[in-house]
């Protein structure tokens, strides 16, 4: 039962508006509600300025929306969105634990199989929640094919508990588990190839995305939305107050981490690799490292800075290389044409967002 | 019925009662409508980042309605002006300056063609008069705005046709009699205007009779009158002035004959000049001027004033240039030229701050020639004027030409201008002060910011290659074909999409989609300041993301405190 007087008392309290979710619905539409696209992730949560993973859940919600369920496994995007006794949410949506997102999605579909409904069920986790905690559950949710799209947002660390390194975190990185200092340069271990792992389940559809480029992680949502099976996308989603930039430089930190071959966005089907987006201008990973606190240590005089800057090249080459990662002069689907934008939203030229196919 | 014990649960969307907008500190986004550079440096007013934005969306007479609003002679700049805009243009940064002088051309050409109609009405028959002198571009653009602006206008012009120097100096290879002609006629014929020909100020009607009858006297006569030309010793019997000789030129097709020529100046007559020259079979036109020809070091003060395609041109046609000289004598044999004694010279800053001239003693030199002919400027003919002609010219007090009471001047006769576009654009800032000042009120010029490359992102806009116009080949030049061609329609809309929308919304969408907060509300019917968005600042946390990647410079952070008490 819902205890009336106290939660009365705890809204005075606390000094929020009493949520009145039974109103009738106001006879004209608010701006806010006439817009254009499904608005499954609401304002008012409480995620920091600039948060790229508060973007990511809602460029996603939008177009995998309304007809979806989520299992939310603990982390920011969790607590941002479900302050008691509010939510963000406009879609049903669930949190259990920081570990079984994957396990509850598994749940929850068996559930709707049973029902003989259609309602996609989805699951977000954090990067911590993915490539840590909460991996053996997923590694049995697509063992066992639940039809169910995952999504981790990769924000490269622990960061709802302030920071502590993941498998996820580049090397180099200070967080407050990895600190830069007398002993080391940061992460001294490398950022998980996750991608490879789930690929290695042979699963349809296995894909990376950058909330730089929504257009294209939104086709790479659609394209997920409609495979009859497990589904996996993580989507790099910088941390303004963990990644140490400035708020709003979210998206051009994104960008340049695309740009330069240290977030590669590639898309894998039974484990082999389908389509790539070409970078048009590689940039030097310096350019995505410099605005970010959390490598400012290899912008130091300490004798190591070169040498980890060096190693951090080495391994944005390595993808570019193994990814083939080139581009070939201008692409409507390389890194530049995938920005491109035109009046109402239009690129000047036939930019269907669709990433070049490696065959 | 299972009910979920409390904290278990929230209803969907209820986040909304929770205003985040309060977490902004210290700045909050904004629609801070930018001037565009090539706006800016318009003479005539123009407003290209409007027009391109019609053409984007496909709308060719809008766009051409857009750009009337300030400039009734597309057709005439399009082709004479030298194009300060694409100097400007924020695109130079990125893969070249938009080709905004072709698709001018075309959208007058345009026009003519179908006989779009000019967005003005009759004026009432009642309403007030102006009386301008000249029908040059300066007096025919004022006309056209004093008739936007709800008055009539009568041009009391000394010849018999209108354009001025566009008719009478300036070469059909460059802007064709039919182009001209039909933009003019059309203008002319516009409700509110009438044209008096063969009427010249002084001898036909005085500025106090016309002060007399009309709300204001607008002065618009050009400049007719060559300077006195002083080289050390003779002058010779048949000595030619350059701008009377061009215009000889252009009623009766011949030049005087000669096989060496000199001409003596750095503007558009002396390009002309050397051009036409050359073309009619003088062997050797050399050009002497004080200025300099462009080049990566020189001084933008001190490079030659005329259209720089013209320059271009003129050394293809090989049309020898000497930079830095200035002819100091001429060698005589009786009454006819030989040769022509040239120094070196050089501006050289002077007392006040001003140029002063030095020559160089030990580089004089004597050239062999048969003709000299100086081009070295015009100033206002006094007739009629008594009294306002200042060393010269008529010096207005402003930028909106006052004189005096209900006396304006514009264009070339200023003093301080010398290209079509100016002429055009005194025109309209005459006529804003006197129908300001007609209600009571004195004209605001307009003090908005420039939006300057380093305010866009750049990462939104995709490379696209520039439209090149077709030029006749220099065997194929004459007299009367046009040299630049038409890009055609095509071309001019994939040029249009070049334009980055320099300081103004291009509905992309992107601060609408990047928000992490929902805090930019998509709708066409509520942005009242020209967008499709507005800021709900409930929920703007200030992040200033939006701005950050809007590519126009639209958006841009502003303290709280400022915008409160803007
Ligand atoms: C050879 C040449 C080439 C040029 N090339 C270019 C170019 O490429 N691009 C460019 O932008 N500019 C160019 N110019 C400059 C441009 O032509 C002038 O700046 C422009 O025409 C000035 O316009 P206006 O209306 O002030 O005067 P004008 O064009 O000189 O018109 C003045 C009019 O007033 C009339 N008038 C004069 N006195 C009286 C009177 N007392 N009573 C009645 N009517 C009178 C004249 O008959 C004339 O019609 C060129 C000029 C020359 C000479
Ligand atoms: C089993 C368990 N261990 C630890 C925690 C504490 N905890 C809550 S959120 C979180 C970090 C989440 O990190 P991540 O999954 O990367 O998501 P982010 O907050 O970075 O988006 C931790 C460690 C927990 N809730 N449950
Ligand atoms: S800590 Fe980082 S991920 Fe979490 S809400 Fe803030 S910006 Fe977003
Ligand atoms: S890009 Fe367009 S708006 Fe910007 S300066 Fe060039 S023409 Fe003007
Ligand atoms: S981001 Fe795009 S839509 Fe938003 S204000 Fe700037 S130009 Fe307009
Ligand atoms: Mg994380």
């Amino acid at each position: 039962m819902v205890d009336d007087a106290r939660l009365a008392d705890l809204r005075r309290k606390f000094g929020r508006a009493p949520a009145a979710p039974s109103e009738p619905a106001p006879a004209k539409r608010t701006p806010r509600e006439a817009q254009p696209r499904f608005r499954g992730l609401e304002s008012g949560h409480r995620a920091c300025q600039g948060c790229g993973e508060a973007l990511a859940a809602r460029l996603v919600v939008e177009c995998a929306g309304p007809d979806v369920m989520i299992a939310n496994a603990t982390g920011c995007l969790e607590v941002f969105t479900t302050a008691w006794p509010e939510s963000a949410w406009r879609v049903p949506w669930a949190h259990s634990l920081f570990e079984n997102a994957a396990a509850v999605a598994s749940g929850m579909e068996a559930a709707m199989k049973a029902k003989g409904r259609n309602t996609k069920v989805l699951a977000f986790g954090g990067d911590g929640g993915t490539y840590d905690i909460g991996f053996q559950a997923l590694s049995g949710m697509l063992e066992r094919y639940h039809n169910v799209l995952y999504v981790c947002y990769d924000n490269e660390a622990y960061m709802n508990t302030g920071i502590q390194r993941s498998s996820s975190t580049p090397h180099a990185a200070t967080t407050t588990t990895s600190p830069a200092g007398k002993e080391r340069m940061g992460k001294r271990h490398l950022k998980k190839d996750l991608l490879s792992i789930i690929a290695a389940h042979h699963i349809p559809y296995t894909a990376s995305a950058s909330v730089a480029f929504p257009q294209d992680l939104q086709r790479k949502v659609r394209h997920a939305m409609g495979i009859d099976g497990p589904a996996f996308l993580v989507v790099h989603s910088p941390c303004p107050l963990g990644w140490r930039h400035d708020s709003r430089l979210t998206i051009d930190v994104a960008r340049k981490a695309v740009e330069c071959g240290l977030f590669p966005l590639v898309e894998l089907e039974r484990g082999a690799l389908t389509n790539v987006m070409p970078i048009r201008e590689v940039r030097p990973v310096a350019d995505y490292l410099k605005p970010q606190g959390r490598f400012a240590h290899l912008f130091s005089d300490d004798v190591r800075a070169q040498e980890e800057r060096d190693h951090l090249q080495a391994l944005a080459d390595y993808n570019i290389q193994v990814y083939g990662l080139t581009g070939e002069g201008q692409d409507p689907a390389d890194t530049g044409g995938a920005a491109a934008v035109g009046r109402s939203g239009r690129a000047p030229r036939g930019n269907d967002g669709a990433a070049r196919r490696v065959s | 019925m299972t009910i979920l014990t409390r904290g278990a649960y929230g209803e969907p969307g209820t986040s909304l009662a929770f205003k985040t907008g309060n977490w902004r500190s210290t700045e909050r986004p904004v629609h801070i409508h930018a001037k565009a550079p090539c706006h800016a440096a318009c003479p005539a007013g123009e407003d290209q980042q409007a027009w391109f934005a019609k053409l984007q969306e496909g709308k060719a007479e809008e766009a051409w309605r857009v750009l009337v609003a300030a400039n009734p002679m597309p057709g005439v700049t399009g082709r004479v002006c030298p194009h300060p805009c694409e100097s400007a243009c924020n695109r130079a940064a990125l893969d070249g300056a938009l080709a905004i002088h072709n698709v001018e051309r075309w959208l007058g050409d345009e026009a003519v063609k179908h006989g779009w109609a000019y967005p003005v009405d009759a004026p009432a028959a009642d309403a007030p008069t102006v009386a301008i002198i000249g029908a040059g571009p300066g007096g025919l653009s004022a006309a056209y705005h004093a008739v936007r602006n709800g008055l009539r206008a009568t041009i009391y012009e000394a010849g018999p046709e209108a354009g001025g120097l566009l008719r009478s100096a300036i070469p059909r290879t460059r802007l064709p009699r039919e182009a001209l002609d039909a933009e003019l006629e059309r203008l002319c014929a516009l409700p509110g205007i009438d044209v008096r020909f063969r009427q010249r100020l002084g001898r036909d009607v005085s500025v106090e009779e016309l002060r007399a009858e009309h709300a204001a006297v607008l002065l618009a006569p050009g400049c007719q009158e060559g300077w006195e030309w002083s080289v050390s010793g003779a002058v010779p019997a048949d000595h030619h002035e350059g701008l009377a000789l061009l215009k000889e030129f252009m009623d009766h097709g011949q030049f005087p004959s000669a096989r060496r020529v000199i001409v003596h100046g750095g503007g558009n007559t002396a390009i002309d000049l050397c051009r036409l020259l050359k073309r009619s079979g003088v062997e050797e036109v050399t050009l002497v001027t004080a200025s300099a020809l462009p080049g990566p070091d020189t001084d933008p003060a001190d490079v030659i004033n005329v259209v720089p395609r013209e320059l271009e041109e003129a050394l293809e046609e090989e049309v020898a240039v000497i930079e830095h000289a200035t002819v100091n004598r001429l060698v005589m044999r009786g009454s006819r030229i030989t040769g022509a004694e040239i120094v070196s010279l050089k501006k050289v800053p002077g007392p006040g701050g001003r140029k002063k001239r030095v020559s160089f003693e030990g580089t004089e030199r004597v050239v062999e020639v048969d003709m000299v002919i100086p081009c070295i400027g015009e100033r206002v003919d006094p007739e009629g004027l008594n009294g306002l002609v200042k060393r010269g010219y008529l010096r207005p007090d402003d930028a909106w030409g006052t004189l005096g009471e209900k006396l304006y001047a514009l264009g070339d006769a200023r003093g301080d201008r010398g290209t079509v576009a100016e002429a055009i654009g005194d025109g309209a800032r005459v006529i804003g002060a006197i129908t300001a000042r007609l209600a009571g009120a004195e004209p605001l010029a307009d003090g908005r910011a420039e939006m300057p490359a380093s305010g866009l992102n750049p990462t939104y806009y995709e490379r696209l290659p520039k439209a090149k116009a077709p030029k006749l080949p220099i065997e194929d030049r004459t007299f009367d074909t046009e040299i630049e061609g038409d890009i055609g329609g095509t071309a001019t809309m994939a040029e249009a999409q070049r334009c980055l929308s320099c300081g103004d919304c291009l509905a992309c969408d992107n601060c609408w989609t990047f928000c992490p907060d929902n805090a930019v509300i998509k709708t066409v019917e509520l942005a009242r300041d020209g967008s499709h968005y507005l800021f709900d600042l409930d929920f703007c946390k200030g992040c200033g993301l939006c701005a950050a990647e809007c590519p126009t410079g639209y958006i841009q952070m502003q303290p709280e405190f400022a915008v409160e008490t803007a």
